[in-house]
């Protein structure tokens, strides 16, 4: 094929107009094509209702970094999948993969369904990034080598911060400590922590009940009763579905709450469902990696909160930000490829670059270890009913680190329990 | 043997077999050759659904054992699923034995072990008072598998490693092995097993239990053990339940204890239903059609919960025979015609 000379000098003539517009030369200046994200969140059942507030964070983050170029130039496209039980969400996942070819897979909340969706993703060798699922076997790292699976968070990070701040504010108070905890791993893991982490602290005391609601359970009434006979001094309860407003209901109507602290280090997950009528003040109140009324929250934070309680009219909690992240650290890992390579990055690539980039998340900056496992700012407070809310925000809040609250890679989390430098 | 198609349906009740069992075995072989091409034409997404199909094919024709020829409906019968599933985890990811072969033979014994006394006991009953001990003792071991941590890996179940199928090692990923040797392996097994539970229904044995789903005391006043007769075919359907579970297992890599949830005996039930639970193949139909359907909707909207429980209810009430019955009334048409 003949160039003329004409056709050579437009061509040369474009590209130098491309590259002096910002924003517009990019290595993905050839490829229109959307990048395809799948999303597999739960829409029903018990954690309905916190997969959907992950689906609008995620739907107003793919918004707001298309109208800034999608990634790398690329828009960006959700591709909807429900999260149920793990037979069906491995089944959804293969369906992403292999079927709507995803460029990624973000999502699931459940570590039980993780933990069967996971393995799956590494043998498909597709680029899987977690919300809030882990891949923890009880308190132990499943796949501590994983190549393609991006894992948030431990799931004892919020049960280690509220014993430390039970500790910081009622050390000397807790004597008689009763636990009421969701009958599965999760609960038993959080409730087990909060013991080592008095003992840890040289806090000592009886434990006076220990109840284990099955998960869903709308009739805490024979739990509330057993908690109150044994009059304990301190409640460690780290429910966190429908079932936490319930409890709190009930046990608000039976006294239950009365001369009693108490902590909730998940309650952030059903902030609008804990009334102030029958919350009492001065809970060690777990927000998780989002607290919405964060006083000195960042401008990506504030624009978030108002757009959502705007348009919602309801507060949004932590999984926004689980979601948030997934995305923005896939962007960044994507970006930061892309720009070093001077093309759309392979999948290795990019996967090489993700843990690399410190991202601005919703509540705050986060990161991948090098182990895939995410690190996140966290926030608890005591709470209080002063506001204009008709549910409780926090009167003070602490903020940590996850390098502060989850063990480091490879290591035994009861052991790091014994042995670590705790924040307080 | 030839029996008149044209038999009034008000007259037989949705479970009628013998209105089908000319076909059944013709419709049966039609899927497996069917599926046995798939692989040609599909793609490997669609592979990967039909590997559970497999599973649960299995364990619906044990299912129909019960429900379509001994006339007894469990609520429970995921319970085998499981039993199947964590004999699969046990064997593979606990004790390290890794042939499918062994495994199978370790998730029929112990579905022996616990259908029989379990069977014992339910099958003193019938209608309501089955299915509802039935579903009793399935979520009686839900809650073992839930609430014995150590010994089940709790809510977040056992690994299922990848078993060597005949002793042998296949390479490359999960999705070429379930799409690839396992897909034919399980078929082979729904074929094989398929047959065999022709020849149980067109048995003695099988006229026996015809017989007590009819009429039971007229069946005792003929000389048939109905008790006996009863526990034979629940402890003949957990063997197949488990088998399908651990097919299920293995496409999953996990045994969790949502496998033997009460929704997942739903499941079974409603494929039955949906493929017409009188036909031999009916519940094979209905099972492909579950599958197929459930990941349509899924995929099409959030509420496919919905549009799945109003597809149950169209057919209860408007094609009690589901869609064996269709075609078979379609295909009566046709003879008639001709």
């Amino acid at each position: 094929m003949n160039i003329s000379r004409r056709t050579l000098m437009r061509g040369i003539g474009a590209a130098g107009l491309a590259a002096a517009a910002p924003g517009v030369f990019s290595p993905a200046i050839a490829q229109s094509k959307p990048v395809r994200i799948g999303i597999l969140a739960p829409r029903s059942g018990a954690m309905g209702t916190v997969g959907e507030c992950g689906v609008r964070a995620v739907q107003w983050a793919a918004e707001r970094m298309n109208k800034d170029g999608g990634i790398a130039g690329r828009p960006i496209e959700l591709v909807f999948e429900e999260e149920t039980s793990p037979k069906d969400t491995i089944e959804r996942f293969r369906r992403l993969a292999l079927q709507e070819k995803v460029d990624c897979v973000q999502g699931l909340i459940s570590t039980g369904v993780s933990l069967g969706v996971a393995p799956v993703a590494e043998e498909e060798q597709a680029l899987l990034i977690m919300w809030d699922g882990t891949t923890q076997d009880g308190v132990k790292e499943a796949m501590p080598k994983s190549r393609y699976v991006f894992r948030s968070t431990d799931n004892e990070c919020e049960a280690v911060i509220a014993s430390l701040l039970a500790i910081k504010y009622f050390k000397g108070k807790i004597k008689r400590i009763a636990g009421i905890n969701p009958d599965y791993s999760y609960g038993r893991n959080n409730w087990e922590a909060f013991q080592q982490i008095l003992k840890r602290a040289g806090v000592e005391v009886e434990v006076v009940a220990e109840q284990w609601p099955k998960v869903g359970t709308m009739d805490l009434t024979s739990h509330v009763a057993a908690l109150k006979a044994a009059k304990p001094d301190f409640i460690f309860s780290s429910m966190l579905f429908a079932d936490l407003p319930v409890f709190m209901k009930q046990g608000s109507a039976a006294g239950l709450f009365e001369g009693v602290n108490l902590a909730l280090p998940a309650a952030g997950w059903q902030i609008n469902q804990l009334k102030k009528e029958f919350m009492p003040e001065n809970i060690v109140f777990g927000h998780n990696t989002l607290y919405f009324a964060l006083p000195n929250a960042s401008p990506l934070q504030k624009a978030f909160v108002e757009d959502y309680m705007g348009r919602y009219k309801e507060a949004p909690h932590w999984e926004a930000d689980r979601a948030y992240f997934a995305l923005a650290a896939y962007k960044a890992g994507v970006e930061a490829a892309a720009k070093a390579t001077g093309r759309w990055p392979k999948l290795n690539e990019i996967i090489e670059s993700i843990p690399k980039q410190k991202v601005e998340s919703l509540g705050g900056p986060g990161q991948f270890r090098a182990d895939k496992i995410a690190e996140q700012t966290f926030y608890q407070g005591l709470s209080t009913n002063q506001n204009s809310y008709d549910f409780p925000t926090l009167k003070t809040v602490d903020s940590f680190t996850a390098d502060q609250l989850q063990k480091p890679p490879g290591m035994d989390f009861w052991e790091w329990l014994k042995t670590s430098k705790l924040p307080v | 043997m030839s029996t008149p198609t044209s038999a009034p349906a008000t007259v037989a009740p949705a479970v009628s077999p013998n209105i089908w069992r000319p076909s059944g075995l013709i419709s049966f072989l039609v899927i497996i050759v069917a599926m046995a091409g798939l692989p040609l034409v599909a793609s490997t997404y669609t592979l990967t659904l039909m590997v559970p199909f497999f599973g649960f094919a299995i364990a619906l024709l044990g299912f129909n054992l019960l429900l379509g020829y001994t006339g007894l409906l469990s609520f429970g019968h995921a319970m085998f699923l499981g039993i199947g599933a964590y004999a699969a985890a046990l064997m593979t990811s606990k004790l390290g034995v890794r042939s499918l072969e062994l495994t199978l033979l370790v998730a029929v014994a112990a579905a022996v072990v616990i259908a029989v006394p379990v069977g014992f006991l339910c099958v003193r009953y019938t209608r309501i008072f089955f299915g509802m001990l039935t579903l009793a003792f399935g979520m009686l071991f839900h809650s073992i598998l839930f609430k014995f941590y150590g010994l089940t890996g709790g809510d977040q179940g056992m690994r299922v490693m990848r078993p060597l199928l005949f002793g042998m090692e296949f390479e490359g990923g999960k999705t070429a092995f379930i799409t690839g040797p396992f897909y034919y392996y399980a078929l082979g097994l729904l074929t094989l097993l398929g047959y065999a539970m022709w020849r149980i229904v067109r048995s003695p044995f099988g006229l026996h239990l015809t017989a007590i789903r009819e009429n039971a005391q007229k069946a005792a006043y003929l000389g048939v053990t109905v008790s006996r007769m009863r526990l034979a075919a629940y402890v003949i359907s957990g063997v197949y339940g488990a088998i399908g579970g651990v097919i299920l297992a293995v496409t999953i890599g996990l045994a969790d204890p949502e496998i033997v949830y009460w929704t997942q005996s739903g499941n079974l039930v409603f494929m039955a239903v949906l493929g017409g639970s009188g036909a031999f193949a009916g519940p094979v139909v209905g099972g492909l059609a579950f599958v197929l359907l459930q990941d349509t909707v899924m995929s099409a909207t959030q509420y496919w919960r919905f549009v799945m429980g109003a597809v149950l209810v169209l057919i209860v009430i408007f094609f009690p025979r589901g869609i064996a019955g269709l075609f078979g009334d379609a295909f009566a048409r046709l003879k008639r015609g001709s």
